[in-house]
């Protein structure tokens, strides 16, 4: 048996432990308490901060999504537009705050793809459509020059006036269909269709009106003091860049008003100068026509317009592959003036007159009187230089005053004369009137030739015509003798006589 | 007649000598007709393609087909450039000198029949 004290005692001390324990326990729970409420705080304020982070994304997720559907509904669309009609502005982003962030430079990738795969697109429709046009038209032209040459053997074979006019109509339409077809075969890349042989500028630029509508307006004034020619590879493209600009003047100027096309030679080359009295262009106008003129090398047909414009684009095609050069600038008379320039280096020749003769439809150089003609400068026609004293042998470029009246009037006796020669003494004596005498060269080589005419013409003089006739007459009457002298065969003979 | 050059494609065409005109303003020119200068200067109002006829025809006559085949131009249409030159008194034309004509026999019979039955 234990003794109360003793068990009172193992009571205390098992309470007191007790408490000491619960002590502990107590303050332990409050710390926790504490770290508890500071964690709820934590909490709360980590779940408010979240919320909030939340609309904020939410927000801008909105945002975000109306900044997409604006590039679908506005920016895409202006980025096509665009893309055709360069003056067009692409609109930016809708919301400001964007700038700089991911997202616009997601969207600019997207506006870039876009667009880069439209332009692929674009140029290459647009070369499908090119080389369409260009199989087409090069089949086309081949066989209008296949008309044009049976036209042309017609128009030699038939004189009969009726069927000529139509042949000549037909040759017509069949040169402006020739033209339209070439030149839109030249801006779709194809190459002229066509090789000449070298060929005199005059006649190039006379051929070029002929291809056109309305050519009796055109006023060719040629001012060339040789007979400059274009080398064979040139001829075409330069035919049809004169061509394409006579139309535009044509074209643009009043039915009644004249195109002034003047041939001018300068130092380094040759010029052919198209002046018109016409409406004229804007500014905005020849900035296009010369950016066209300049030879891009990517030429859309979508760029030329409805109905296409294809003259300036031809034009301006031929000008980058062959190295002539077109300026197209108002015109002092209130018109359009254009100005093909053709480096002589490259792109020009002088022909032999003699062995090449220009076409007969070409403009008289404008000359002096007593000029030689350009299609005397052969050589071989060079004479000894019997009368020539003022002209050393190795002037004969260099120029030299042309009296007209002396080389009329001498009659010395001279061979006979080819048949160019007495042509030239005429051109000698046919001053056109109001002009002033001009210093001409190769003087020299014209100088047998006025001696010669006058002596053709002295050759059917009275005296011998007298002659002739006189003989003609005497053997007449002689025959006539012989036959009266003779029987009559018949009575029908003598009731004749 | 060939058509001109044998040597590549006509640059210029027939019908801009005339202007595109085939129907010559007289109609008694002949391939054959001959053509003689008029002995006048010539003015810068004449075109080239009749200056170079009238150039032609200095050293002396020629016929119409023969002044065609020198200019390379159809004889229709030098028809009508020698037409005008003819009416601005520039050239002269002359009809070819015709083939000589033997009298048909079987009418000159007739005829003669004819007068002796009169006179008989």
């Amino acid at each position: 048996m234990t003794s109360i004290p003793q068990a009172l005692l193992w009571c205390l001390s098992a309470g007191t432990a007790a408490a000491v324990v619960l002590a502990a326990l107590l303050v332990r729970v409050r710390k926790e308490r504490a770290g508890l409420r500071a964690r709820l705080t934590a909490a709360e304020e980590h779940n408010s901060a979240t919320l909030h982070s939340n609309t904020e994304l939410s927000a801008r997720l909105r945002a975000t999504e109306a900044e997409i559907r604006h590039l679908a509904e506005a920016r895409l669309p202006d980025l096509t537009l665009a893309l055709a009609h360069p003056h067009v502005p692409v609109r930016g982003l809708l919301d400001k705050r964007f700038g700089g962030s991911g997202t616009d430079e997601a969207l600019e990738a997207v506006l870039t793809q876009v667009g880069e795969a439209i332009t692929k697109e674009r140029t290459r429709v647009d070369a499908a459509a090119q080389s369409t046009l260009r199989g087409a038209t090069t089949t086309i032209q081949a066989l209008l020059y296949q008309v044009q040459t049976s036209l042309q053997t017609m128009q030699h074979k038939y004189d009969d006036p009726q069927i000529a006019q139509d042949l000549l109509d037909a040759d017509f339409l069949n040169e402006q269909a020739l033209r339209r077809v070439q030149a839109t075969g030249v801006v779709c890349g194809a190459w002229p269709g066509l090789t000449r042989e070298d060929s005199y500028l005059a006649e190039l630029v006379v051929g070029a009106t002929s291809r056109l509508r309305g050519y009796e307006r055109v006023q060719v004034s040629n001012q060339l003091r040789d007979p400059v020619a274009v080398v064979a590879r040139a001829v075409e493209p330069i035919a049809i860049t004169v061509t394409e600009l006579l139309a535009n003047a044509l074209h643009h100027s009043h039915r009644e008003l004249p195109v002034s096309v003047t041939l001018q030679q300068g130092s380094r080359g040759a010029s052919v100068i198209i002046d018109d009295y016409g409406v004229g262009m804007h500014d905005d106008e020849i900035k296009h026509a010369m950016e066209l003129l300049a030879g891009g090398d990517s030429l859309l047909l979508t760029q030329l317009g409805d109905p296409p414009r294809s003259g300036f684009a031809a034009a301006g095609q031929l000008v980058r592959q062959y190295g002539f050069g077109v300026h197209v600038e108002p015109s002092p008379y209130g018109g359009v003036r254009a100005v093909v320039y053709i480096p002589g280096d490259p792109l020009l020749t002088v022909l032999d007159a003699g062995a090449r003769p220009i076409s007969v439809m070409a403009p008289m150089p404008h000359r002096a009187p007593g000029g030689p003609r350009d299609r005397a400068a052969v050589p071989s026609t060079m004479p000894t230089g019997a009368s020539a004293p003022a002209t050393p042998a190795a002037a004969m470029p260099a120029p030299r005053p042309a009296p007209a009246e002396p080389y009329a009037a001498p009659a010395q006796p001279a061979p006979a004369a080819a048949a160019p020669e007495p042509q030239q003494s005429h051109q000698d004596q046919a001053p056109a009137e109001g002009e002033l005498p001009r210093r001409r060269r190769r003087r020299p080589q014209s100088e047998p030739q006025p001696e010669s005419h006058p002596d053709t013409i002295n050759l059917r003089s009275p005296e011998e015509t007298g002659s002739r006739w006189a003989a003609l007459q005497r053997g007449t009457e002689s025959g006539r003798a012989a036959a009266h002298s003779e029987p009559p065969r018949s009575p029908e003979g003598n009731a004749q006589s | 007649m060939t058509p001109r050059q044998s040597s590549g494609r006509r640059l210029v065409p027939a019908y801009l000598a005339t202007g595109g005109r085939a129907q010559p303003s007289r109609n008694t020119l002949d391939r054959l007709t001959v053509l003689i200068s008029v002995d006048m200067p010539i003015t810068s109002e004449v075109r080239p393609e009749e200056h170079r006829i009238l150039e032609l025809l200095q050293p002396g006559a020629l016929t119409l087909a023969e002044v065609a085949a020198h200019l390379h131009l159809p004889v229709s249409v030098v028809k009508v450039l020698v037409a005008d030159l003819v009416d601005a008194g520039r050239l002269h034309a002359r009809v070819p000198i015709p083939e000589a004509e033997q009298f048909d026999r079987q009418i000159l019979e007739r005829v003669l029949d004819g007068l002796r039955s009169l006179k008989s």
